[in-house]
């Protein structure tokens, strides 16, 4: 008997300390779409468990760096400083797109404005544009809703869109879902948010946004997203130290699979396009 | 086990991490609680060494003005039996940063890093100093104006700087009267292998002699006084730094070559009394050629918890062609240390330090020289929130 206890807790320390994990950080535009991958893979193989922490982009990047991660999910490209200070320290960091985002401009759904222009929304946050009533809307003062400087969707929206300095009155929230819970309540609001948050998201609305050909185009309409008619595409990116290998390939296989990219569409966002198929199969070393 | 072989902990580029947004401060606190115990062979101690200090303790404020415009402000109160008054400050880091319109590059007007060799990158993961401001070549800061920048793609790194080149320790008289320029340049081709060199060139230093100092008999009853416009010239310092990481296992490596020569001025005095017995001013020099060798292997095992160095360590000294045994040395030690957090940017971290190092000169029948050194280093920042919504 004795010694069956004693098998017995040695297996489960020996299964404890050899579990299979992948750990998973960054972005918390991600966040939620990776947990829902994580949730499908762990059906097909239970004996990998993956973990996923959001801090944001520059948070999951310094992680891979220093080891600290197995994938780094970032909502920005890795900036060149990011890449030198990896290899210094032995890491090669390698790229794969999982998805692409429509980042969304969003409203309450009580305020008329229905679509605006890039350099409109810009001088928005900018605080150069302070009225709705300079947009075609109401007379409503306009409160800006944005997220914090360690999140990849604060960095590319800025360098998209604001192409300047965020106005100080800007609120920084933590997550797309705060900005969403924001603006449910104040009607003169605006955010930005991931388009997976709108999915079930009510009380709020997507404006539409002009492209480079003059076309008013809302993140919602799958096929101009996924045509590049959308001005605010992102390619959301997973980076891991070399090409992938072990565990965190198998996980990333999956994610790109036919499977993984339902559950990227049913989350909101849209599947990899064919140049970025492209591109994942060289990182892969396919 | 795979975690546990994560890579090396000599982190090269301090600046890593989260990078402020406008409108942001950070505030920061790094203090180093030390003991030293210097002895010869482990017998004699050396009263000036052995002590307690707090051995740094700064206080560092930043503010992201714009996204085009930076400024940090250090000081560093530290305290040690060393000074008489027990405890003192000093302007660490004091320089504001703008942005260029090259992309990644920066132009840093004020006191700011010296971007010589490891001094450059040093971390004091060993807790000694690095190489170079050890032998007194260079300063770790120094006023000055550099650009400084990230290559495209993740190639590297440059800078170029016009610095004062005396460091940030003297001011007043001392202060020097010709810019040093300096060049360094990382390179990083691909994971693993960091390579670069730095070099400096100062065509005139003036040396903080004071006239009370003695600089050698000329005869039995007569010595040199000498004179505060003692100057080294034609300062020159080279040196390639190699870094290998893979894995857990990193050794990280700089080779110094340093020379000059020295122009001293002096009266002449009588050695008894001390008394000047020719005032005429009076000139000699003397040829320097120094160079060294530093190489640390890091292992970082657990998690990055803890790490396990060595260190070696040669040092020469010619002096106009010949080489002075005392100031020549061989050192080589060792050491750990134990992360209770592990400091990242923006958060805190709690080290346990411990190195030991036993230096050797060249001269005949010295003695070693063990020194320890234990130290708790405790470091926090933290973005002040207030500034942000103003």
């Amino acid at each position: 008997m004795k010694r069956t206890i004693a098998f017995a807790v040695l297996a489960g320390l020996a299964a404890t300390l050899f579990a299979a994990e992948v750990l998973v950080k960054g972005s918390d535009t991600m966040l939620n779409l990776t947990q829902r991958l994580a949730e499908a893979f762990s059906a097909v193989q239970p004996d990998i468990s993956v973990s996923i922490t959001g801090g944001g982009s520059g948070v999951g990047i310094n992680a891979i760096t220093n080891g600290e991660c197995d994938i780094a999910n970032a909502s920005r490209e890795i900036k060149s400083k990011e890449i030198s200070t990896a290899r210094a320290n032995g890491v090669n960091p390698v790229g794969i797109v999982i998805a692409i985002d429509g980042l969304s401009v969003i409203v309450s759904e009580k305020n008329s404005v229905e679509k605006l222009t890039p350099e409109q929304i810009g001088a928005i946050y900018r605080g150069e544009i302070k009225n709705w009533n300079q947009v075609g809307g109401p007379n409503k003062k306009i409160s800006l809703y944005g997220r914090q400087p360690s999140s990849g969707t604060f960095v590319f929206f800025r360098d998209a869109v604001v192409k300047g300095e965020y106005s100080v009155a800007m609120r920084q929230m933590n997550g797309n879902a705060q900005i969403i819970e924001a603006l449910k309540t104040d009607e003169g609001g605006i955010g930005y948010v991931g388009v997976g948050y709108l999915r079930e998201a009510t009380g709020v609305k997507a404006v539409a946004v002009r492209n480079a050909k003059g076309e008013y185009v809302s993140p919602l309409d799958e096929k101009k997203v996924e045509a590049g008619l959308y001005p605010l595409t992102r390619p959301l990116y997973q980076y891991t130290s070399g090409k992938p290998k072990g565990n965190a390939r198998k996980f990333i296989e999956f994610e790109l699979s036919p499977k993984g990219q339902e559950i990227v569409k049913q989350e909101g966002f849209f599947p990899v396009t064919s140049d970025y198929q492209e591109h994942n199969k060289a990182a892969l070393g396919k | 086990m795979r975690k546990a072989l994560v890579f090396a902990a000599l982190a090269l580029f301090a600046a890593q991490g989260l990078a402020l947004e406008p409108k942001q401060a950070e505030l920061e606190h790094n203090g180093w609680f030390r003991y030293t115990n210097q002895s010869t062979s482990f017998g004699i101690t050396n009263p000036d060494v052995s002590r307690f200090a707090l051995e740094r303790g700064y206080i560092r404020l930043s503010y992201q003005w714009s996204s085009q415009f930076f400024t940090k402000f250090t000081l560093d109160f530290f305290s040690s039996d060393k000074y008489a008054e027990g405890s003192t400050v000093r302007l660490k880091e004091g320089y504001a940063d703008l942005a260029l319109p090259l992309k990644d590059f920066n132009l840093t007007a004020g006191l700011q890093k010296h971007y010589f060799g490891l001094i450059y990158s040093w971390d004091y993961t060993h807790p000694d100093k690095s190489l170079a401001d050890i032998q007194g070549i260079a300063a770790s800061a120094d006023y000055g104006l550099t650009v400084n920048g990230f290559l495209p793609g993740g190639l590297g790194e440059l800078q170029l700087g016009l610095y004062n080149g005396e460091g940030y320790k003297y001011a007043g008289k001392y202060v020097n009267k010709s810019p040093e320029l300096l060049a360094n340049l990382r390179l990083t081709p691909f994971a693993g292998v960091m390579a670069g060199v730095s070099v400096f060139r100062n065509a005139e230093d003036h040396v903080a002699y004071k006239n009370d100092v003695a600089a050698g008999k000329l005869s039995t009853d007569r010595k040199k006084w000498l004179l505060p416009d003692t100057v080294n010239k034609g300062r020159m310092g080279l040196a390639p730094v190699v870094k290998f990481a893979f894995g857990p296992v990193s050794l990280t490596g700089e080779y110094i070559i340093y020379n000059y020569t020295r122009e001293f001025g002096y009266y002449t005095a009588d050695s008894t009394t001390g008394k000047i017995v020719d005032s005429t001013r009076l000139v000699s020099e003397k040829r320097y050629a120094q160079s060294g060798l530093d190489l640390i292997p890091l292992v970082s095992l657990a998690k990055r918890k803890f790490d396990v160095y060595a260190r070696i360590t040669t040092w020469e000294r010619k002096e106009d062609g010949t080489r002075n045994d005392a100031k020549s040395s061989l050192s080589y030690g060792g050491g750990f240390n134990y992360h209770f957090i592990r400091r990242e940017k923006g958060k805190p971290g709690l080290a346990l330090q411990v190195a030991w190092t036993r230096n050797q000169t060249k001269a005949e029948g010295a003695k070693p020289t063990d020194t320890f050194i234990a130290q708790f280093r405790f470091e926090w920042a933290q973005i002040v929130p207030e500034f942000i919504a103003q």
